[in-house]
């Protein structure tokens, strides 16, 4: 072997090694970016948050560096916080429940439709996704009130004598929150309806099932895990959603995203509004987690 | 045949059902669209059934109005900026973890899809406290635009990271490994190779991106002042202190850019079509 080979030979291994170590930064490289959002704007801010709820609160000051449970200890003593999180959770499940309900019918409507009225369907659903929650709101915020599209039609119908207002009601705030959430809960559910056979259907019926019987012992357990996942999306986005209630509900319909930024940008109580920051996410994940467990148990059952 | 008969009816009970269902539906969907795009053409200063007069004044007015306009122009600077950052990061992101071999890749999978189930209000809230006092050389992060797109992206990005996955996967890599025997590197592969490829997927993150960040309110609510405060948010403030036609408006011009964008996308699709059909 000649001098020339073997410093050949060198560079090349070195070049090999240059190149490994390359490859080994490259993955780090390409998700440079994404770790930077995810860790610095989220990552960190959601630390800051957990400790400003430990912090003190007074003189009018937006916090004051120190150590105290005294916000977990009121917002689960305070009636207006405790209020505000049976609020929550109450709206949560009531919508959450008429959504999956809802959306449910729509996509099976979807699914056992022709596929000529599919497109039709799936623009429509699309709709309140591309428009913004506070453009939805200010629709309802026209529809309902005594002035609204609502009265005046049920006026002229002739079915009231009197002007009516629903504006300012749970049922507003109902409906308006439904509406916000219904188009996750159906694309959700059709894509489950689309991995399912129809001929099953016809099986069922052939084999004497009348469609209620059907609908419980065949759709219902495949489109289970669909129901639960939908059911835990739509939890999930009315528990955050704040807006939507405090628009078009009535003045003491406080949850605790209202109450968040009530605290924040009304009342500059930094460590309240975390602690109840705080509170929220853990029912959130609490959710999630929930919702998970009983999805991989029914999934063991079946298999 | 006497035991079918019964059953015959209930097709029929189904059937009306689902016909009921139809028209409640589409009645549920479109109300608010429809009264909003009514309202928008209403010609007096209040909101109130049956309109009287028609006419295109409240449009005029969001046109001429100094204020209404900067919060559009700011809204839609927020939304380019959030479709570039979170398509940027998120298909590199993507591209990372479909080629490479990652430590704790399902870790970091989670951590990059936390934000998305975050309520933005939550969000909105943690960047505001941790960002609040921060300036660099005397430009304040707090109430810049900059920071709105960033938190923007907490939602946007894992979405375009997910939709890139799944376009990533779905790639023929036998051309990858084509352009590396021809003497392309990785660099070179990824930008005249990969991403021609897998151009539509960009596109739509892109979409996806814009859109979020265009409608979204809370999050902008909380971290922008009056110069930069977004059409959402002036919207959301003008509500709570009173309802003109104008706001109606402004729901009209706020949807209307966000078809704008699907047109523009189905345009694209459509040349891409034609492209692979040639």
């Amino acid at each position: 072997m000649t001098a020339a080979a073997r410093s050949d030979d060198a560079a090349f291994a070195a070049q090999r090694a240059a190149q490994e170590r390359r490859k080994a930064l490259a993955p780090w490289l390409l998700m440079l970016p994404a770790l930077i959002i995810v860790l610095l704007f989220f990552g960190l801010p959601t630390l800051y948050m957990v400790r400003m709820s430990f912090n003190l609160h007074f003189d009018q000051r937006l916090y004051v560096p120190g150590f105290t449970f005294e916000h977990y200890i009121n917002l689960f003593s305070n009636p207006l916080f405790t209020g505000a999180i049976l609020t929550t959770v109450k709206l949560a499940l009531v919508a959450s429940l008429a959504t999956v309900a809802i959306g449910y019918c729509f996509a099976l409507l979807v699914w056992l439709k022709p596929a000529r009225w599919r497109l039709l369907f799936i623009g429509l659903a699309l709709a309140p996704l591309l428009i913004s929650e506070i453009a939805i709101i200010f629709g309802w915020w026209m529809f309902f009130p005594k002035n609204g599209l609502l009265s005046y039609a049920l006026l002229s119908a002739g079915l009231i004598h009197d002007k009516v207002s629903l504006m300012y009601t749970e049922f507003a705030a109902f409906v308006g929150l439904v509406y916000v959430t219904l188009p996750y809960c159906f694309f959700i559910l059709l894509s489950i309806f689309d991995g399912i056979d129809k001929r099953l259907l016809e099986a069922s019926a052939d084999l004497g099932a009348p469609p209620v019987r059907t609908f419980r012992e065949v759709m219902l357990p495949l489109t289970w895990t669909g129901i639960l996942v939908a059911f835990s999306q739509s939890f999930i986005w009315t528990m955050g959603t704040y807006a939507t209630p405090s628009a078009l509900g009535p003045d003491t319909l406080w949850t605790m995203g209202f109450l968040i930024q009530e605290q924040m940008l009304g009342k500059h109580n930094w460590p309240m509004a975390s602690a109840l920051a705080v509170v929220l996410v853990a029912g959130v994940a609490a959710v999630m987690i929930l919702t998970r467990s009983m999805q991989s148990e029914r999934n063991s059952f079946h298999v | 045949m006497s035991e079918r008969a019964p059953r015959s009816a209930e097709p029929l009970l189904l059937k009306a059902l689902a016909l009921a269902f139809t028209i409640f539906i589409i009645g549920y969907i479109l109300v608010p669209i429809l009264v909003t795009v009514v309202m928008s053409f209403n010609g007096a200063a209040m909101i109130r059934f049956p309109i009287t007069a028609w006419s295109t004044r409240w449009y005029a007015d969001f046109l001429g109005s100094p204020q209404w306009m900067d919060a559009l122009k700011n809204s839609i600077l927020i939304a380019f900026g959030t479709a570039a950052i979170s398509t940027t990061a998120g298909v590199l992101c993507a591209w990372a973890f479909q080629r490479f071999h990652i430590p704790f890749r399902d870790g970091w999978y989670i951590l990059i899809m936390m934000p998305l189930f975050m309520p933005g209000v939550v969000l909105g809230l943690g960047v505001a406290i941790a960002f609040g006092g921060i300036s660099f050389g005397g430009y304040a992060l707090y109430g810049s635009r900059e920071l709105v797109m960033i938190s923007h992206s907490l939602w946007a990005m894992p979405l375009v990271f997910m939709l890139m996955e799944a376009t990533f996967k779905t790639l023929d890599y036998r051309v990858v490994e084509a352009s590396h025997d021809l003497g392309g590197g990785p660099l070179r592969t990824f930008f005249e190779v990969v991403l021609p490829m897998v151009s539509t997927g960009i596109v739509s993150s892109l979409l996806f991106a814009f859109v979020i960040s265009l409608n979204e309110f809370v999050m902008a609510l909380f971290l922008t002042d009056r110069d930069t405060q977004t059409l959402p948010v002036l919207m959301w403030l003008s509500l709570r202190s009173a309802g003109t036609p104008r706001l109606a408006v402004a729901s009209v011009i706020l949807a209307l850019t966000v078809f704008a964008c699907l047109t523009i996308i189905m345009l694209w699709y459509v040349r891409q079509l034609r492209k692979v059909a040639r």
